[in-house]
């Protein structure tokens, strides 16, 4: 079992040491062009600075090793009901803006109407939905499709997907948002200087700009919470389990299971970001 | 080399150390710590506080509620459906019970007061979940609004904790009162109720054999003067909580016996009507669910009296407002008959 | 009251964060400025390195022009951040996988690159004024010639050196610059208007149009206010400039588009209603009609006929300033109209600018006007006018 486990880390690990070694390349390359020597030094000094320290040293957070663990999430897009409580466990839980252009979190609903190619997408941003809320703070699926003639009907819960080479910190001039050892990706709100790029270079629209704080926003599978050992709150609200989320490590952990007893998609796998939502249920028409 | 190109060259010298050296000065300690980032950002956003706290915290102060809901229907981890307290009644974390915030939210729709979230709309709430809509699995319980209830609210009819209909209700929570205590009470009765609860021409109803939780409920509603009646709020007052559970127990423990009504023959002639009346009071008017009253052993007056008190007001009951909204006075006779032949069981 | 956000109408399925576009007018001007600056170098390095002596008349006034443009570049930048006090972060870790962070590092790079040539090319000039004029201008004149009057022969040739050496740096570097902001669209695989390796090639082809058309203009204006005779001879060479990178911006415009739509990804469909739909104006007509095809059309006739005087001055410069508005289109067209297609390839958003606020058309036009005042301060510092009185 253990062997199989390294036979499979392998190609990873070689991957990742060759796209590092890309990295690092542009990186220089990058550098060389930008001014020379002082950012090369820079750049070296940082990466010795790196080296010194990725070795086991680990955050101080209390009862919490990141190194133990390798967060995942799944979508079982079949159970989901389209009730939108994790929309609003996910707003109230971090304070997201009370309005339906702003989401860390957000439901989908597919439906192909007879006759029809193509699936009719909606979300919490139509103005029908926003209507059968009622106010930009509550969310709630109109029931625009109960007179029409339906071929085929779901929902699908969205949210950032963590990607193992994420397009958004590549980006991010700064380092303000970076990818944690145990496999969330987060942004420092006090050292975002707001450009956007992130926003622009994530496939999935799962960034936003928080106008309020001047910085970008996005899921952070509740870092708060995982690392006190809770479920992330739109986890904690599902009532039909469409959501789930583990440690991959633990193999008893109901991600784990989910995983290996799904044939599981991530969404546009095309982009290389590598995906870390892992969804069951979904159709062509969804990405 | 001309003065001024070594000069030059010493302001570029000069340019370059203050910048590196400003680079320096102004990297945060933390940064590169773990990588190309701020690393004591890590624990700072870890360091934020819950809001949703779970069905344990909710536990320790609302034991009975929470008992009411691990039994029932939102509480199935079985086939994956757990309807958790902070659900409907939205986080737990944002009232903090010593009376200071742990996050002060903002926006409309945040509460920021003291009080638990008690959904007052459910027709609202529920329909989230249950409003029978395109997309929505088969396998959820799904309702078309309009065909379902009316417009009643979802809360007459189901106990949003536990809201399968005929299992636990919120009733059987209360507490049983005594029975021996409450005959000793209970002989002010007998002259309208009739000796042992059972009513033979007397004007009051038959209370023999009726359901404890529905008869306390009823002494409770005559004692605060929600529910009026000229003899039975004289005959109630006086009467403590503990009394009207004795009362009650005592005439729930009586034998019940079957009405006496003479129309025997008297036989169900409108078939659309009763259904209604069966979903809650039993086909055989055996209600099993201890909130609703057994329709046994009362007179046929007696049952339209009541039929029509509720339609004109007198009485108020949610359910049966929106019950007897559209029966005409054939339709109440006609139901009455039916349910004055009952049998007790 | 101002809004916290803008949300824009969409039709079709969009991502429900996409409602609120996240670069707006601020960041077309920014990459229309970089242009300038990389196409007024250029006309400037022509007659400096590859000695068009042609273009003395406004070589120097180009070098300025260009340190202007680029001195203003990181003005619509602070001002978009969300957080611009904090805009140093970039510069202080750079992080190096990003096109905006080595953008910091190039730029500043760039920047001093060119405050060393102008400095360069105007010593003289200022060791002159240090030594005749008087007053605060003599001491601020002073100081910038670092205390060193030496206006010697041997001087001279080690100032050509060098001159000569940032030029041929400058150009990479000016030109590198550009196509990097080309860069930093087109290496976004998120958006399939902007993902195209063809990316920094267009916008370096169309920032040497626009720098071209703007030296142009300047120089047609200045030359009406000092009320002297135009170079004709000039004008002729930065035309001719103007029509063969033209030529080029425009076929490999057109092969950029014709791949997308000939390659048919996923989202075409939508891509074909945008381009069909809110684009035409914008797109076919202002940036590809009046903006390319009609100026390319004048001065082609102007050489064709070799129209000279006023008429050629008057086609020239009416080219130039339908180039300017063509480039301006084309930066805006790439920008905004990248973010007007959702990353679904499933709807589109309707983008209409505010006119007021900081994301504002005001604030852009604003934005668009410092270089201008910037120039009209340092000719004045440093005359950079070469005019012969032979082409009068």
């Amino acid at each position: 079992m253990q062997q199989n486990e390294q036979l499979e880390n392998q190609p990873d690990e070689q991957l990742e040491k060759q796209q590092k070694e890309r990295r690092d390349f542009l990186g220089c390359l990058g550098g060389a062009i930008a001014c020379g020597a002082a950012t090369v030094v820079a750049s070296a000094a940082s990466s010795a600075a790196v080296a010194a320290t990725a070795g086991g040293a680990v955050p101080p957070i209390p009862n919490f090793d990141w190194s133990k663990h390798q967060w995942a999430f799944g979508v079982d897009a079949e159970r989901c009901i389209g009730c939108l409580r994790c929309v609003e466990a996910c707003k109230r839980e971090n304070n997201v803006a009370p309005d339906a252009h702003h989401f860390r979190t957000w439901v989908e609903r597919y439906v192909t109407l007879e006759g029809e190619e193509k699936a009719r997408i909606d979300s919490q941003a139509d103005p029908a939905n926003i209507a059968a809320s009622g106010t930009d703070g509550q969310y709630r699926f109109a029931n625009r499709y109960k007179d029409a003639k339906v071929e085929k009907a779901f929902f699908v819960p969205k949210l950032c997907n963590h990607c193992t080479h994420p397009a958004c910190v590549q980006v991010c001039p700064t380092g303000a948002t970076y990818k944690t050892e145990d496999g969330a990706v987060l942004i420092d709100h006090t050292y975002c200087i707001g450009c956007q790029y992130c926003v622009q270079a994530c496939p999935y629209g799962a960034r936003f700009f928080n106008e309020e704080k001047g910085v970008t926003d996005k899921c952070t599978w509740c870092y708060h919470r995982i690392t006190k050992g809770l479920q992330p709150a739109c986890v904690e609200v599902c009532p039909v389990s469409a959501r789930i989320f583990g440690d991959r490590n633990d193999k008893q952990s109901l991600i784990s299971q989910f995983i290996q007893n799904h044939r599981v998609q991530v969404l546009r796998p095309e982009t290389g970001n590598a995906p870390n939502v892992f969804y069951v249920g979904i159709d062509k028409d969804v990405s | 080399m001309p003065r001024h190109i070594v000069r030059l060259v010493l302001i570029m010298v000069g340019f370059a150390v203050l910048a590196y050296g400003a680079k320096q000065f102004f990297t945060v300690d933390s940064f590169y710590q773990y990588g190309h980032y701020r690393g004591s950002s890590v624990a700072d956003i870890a360091s934020d506080k819950p809001k949703y706290k779970g069905t344990a915290y909710c536990a320790s102060c609302h034991a009975p509620q929470l008992a009411e809901w691990s039994n029932g229907i939102h509480n199935r981890p079985d086939i994956g459906k757990v309807v958790r307290c902070e659900v409907c009644h939205s986080a737990g974390g944002e009232r903090d019970v010593r009376g200071t915030f742990e996050h002060v939210s903002t926006g409309p729709d945040h509460p920021k007061n003291l009080k638990m979230v008690v959904p007052k709309d459910t027709r609202q709430l529920c329909t989230l979940c249950h409003e029978r809509m395109t997309g929505r699995p088969l396998q959820q319980r799904q309702i078309v609004v309009a065909e379902h209830a009316g417009t009643q609210q979802c809360s007459v009819c189901h106990n949003p904790h536990s809201p399968r209909l005929n299992l636990v209700s919120a009733a059987s929570t209360a507490q049983a009162g005594d029975a021996a205590a409450g005959k000793a009470k209970a002989a002010a009765c007998a002259g309208c109720h009739g000796a042992e609860g059972v009513s033979v021409n007397a004007p009051g109803p038959t209370l023999a054999g009726q359901h404890a939780a529905y008869l306390h409920d009823a002494l409770k509603a005559y004692i605060e003067g929600t529910r009026s009646d000229p003899m039975m709020n004289a005959g109630a007052q006086g009467l403590s909580d503990d009394d009207a559970a004795n009362i009650a127990a005592y005439y729930a423990g009586v034998t019940c016996v079957s009405s006496l009504d003479a129309a025997k023959q008297a036989t169900l002639q409108d078939k659309t009507t009763a259904p209604k009346c069966a979903a809650c009071h039993g086909a055989d008017g055996n209600s099993t669910n201890p909130s609703w009253p057994k329709l046994i052993g009362l007179s046929k007056a007696y049952l339209v009296n009541s039929l029509k008190a509720y339609k004109g007001g007198a009485r108020k009951n949610g359910m049966m407002a929106g019950v007897v909204k559209d029966m005409s006075d054939a339709d109440m006779d006609n139901v009455a008959a039916y349910y004055a032949n009952a049998t007790c069981k | 009251m101002d809004a916290l956000f803008h949300a824009s109408p969409f039709t079709g399925y969009v991502y429900p964060n996409e409602t609120v576009i996240p670069w707006t007018v601020l960041i077309v001007v920014y990459p229309y400025l970089t242009g300038l600056v990389a196409g007024a170098f250029t006309i400037s390095s022509l007659y400096q390195v590859f000695g068009f002596t042609q273009l003395r008349p406004v070589a120097h006034f180009a070098l300025l022009i260009s340190l202007c443009c680029m001195l203003t570049v990181p003005l619509p930048l602070l001002l978009h951040l969300g957080q611009p006090e904090r805009a140093f972060n970039a510069m202080i870790t750079p992080h190096v996988t990003s096109a905006f962070a080595v953008f910091g590092y190039a730029a500043g790079f760039y920047i001093i690159l060119l405050v060393l040539e102008t400095w360069f090319v105007f010593r003289p000039h200022i060791v002159q004024q240090a030594q005749q004029r008087t007053g605060v201008m003599r001491w601020f004149y002073s100081i910038l010639s670092l205390g060193s009057y030496d206006l010697s022969e041997k001087a001279m040739s080690y100032d050509r050196k060098w001159l000569f050496t940032l030029a041929i740096i400058g150009i990479p570097g000016a030109h590198g610059l550009h196509g990097y902001v080309g860069f930093v669209f087109g290496s976004l695989k998120s958006r399939e208007w902007w993902s195209s390796d063809l990316m920094p090639v267009i916008f370096l082809l169309s920032a040497i149009i626009s720098g071209t058309a703007f030296v142009i203009v300047l120089y047609v204006v200045s030359c009406k206010l000092r009320k002297v005779s135009i170079d004709l001879s000039c004008m002729k060479v930065m035309a001719y400039a103007l029509w063969g990178f033209m030529m080029f911006t425009l076929l490999i415009e057109g092969v950029e588009f014709l791949s997308l739509v000939y390659r048919g990804r996923e989202g075409i469909e939508v891509i074909l209603e945008f381009v069909t739909g809110p684009l035409i104006i914008p797109f076919f007509i202002l940036q590809f009609g009046i903006g390319s095809v009609l100026p390319l059309i004048v001065i082609t006739f102007l050489i064709w006929r070799g129209t000279s005087g006023t008429a050629l001055i008057v086609g020239i410069t009416g080219s130039a300033i339908l180039v300017l508005l063509a480039v301006l289109m084309m930066r805006y067209n790439v920008v905004i109209g990248g973010q007007e297609i959702s990353k679904t390839a499933k709807g589109l958003i309707a983008y209409h600018p505010p006119i007021l606020g900081r994301e504002g058309l005001l604030a852009a036009g604003i934005v668009l006007t410092v270089p201008l005042i910037l120039l009209s301060v340092l000719v004045r510092l440093f005359t950079p006018w070469h005019d012969s009185p032979r082409t009068a």
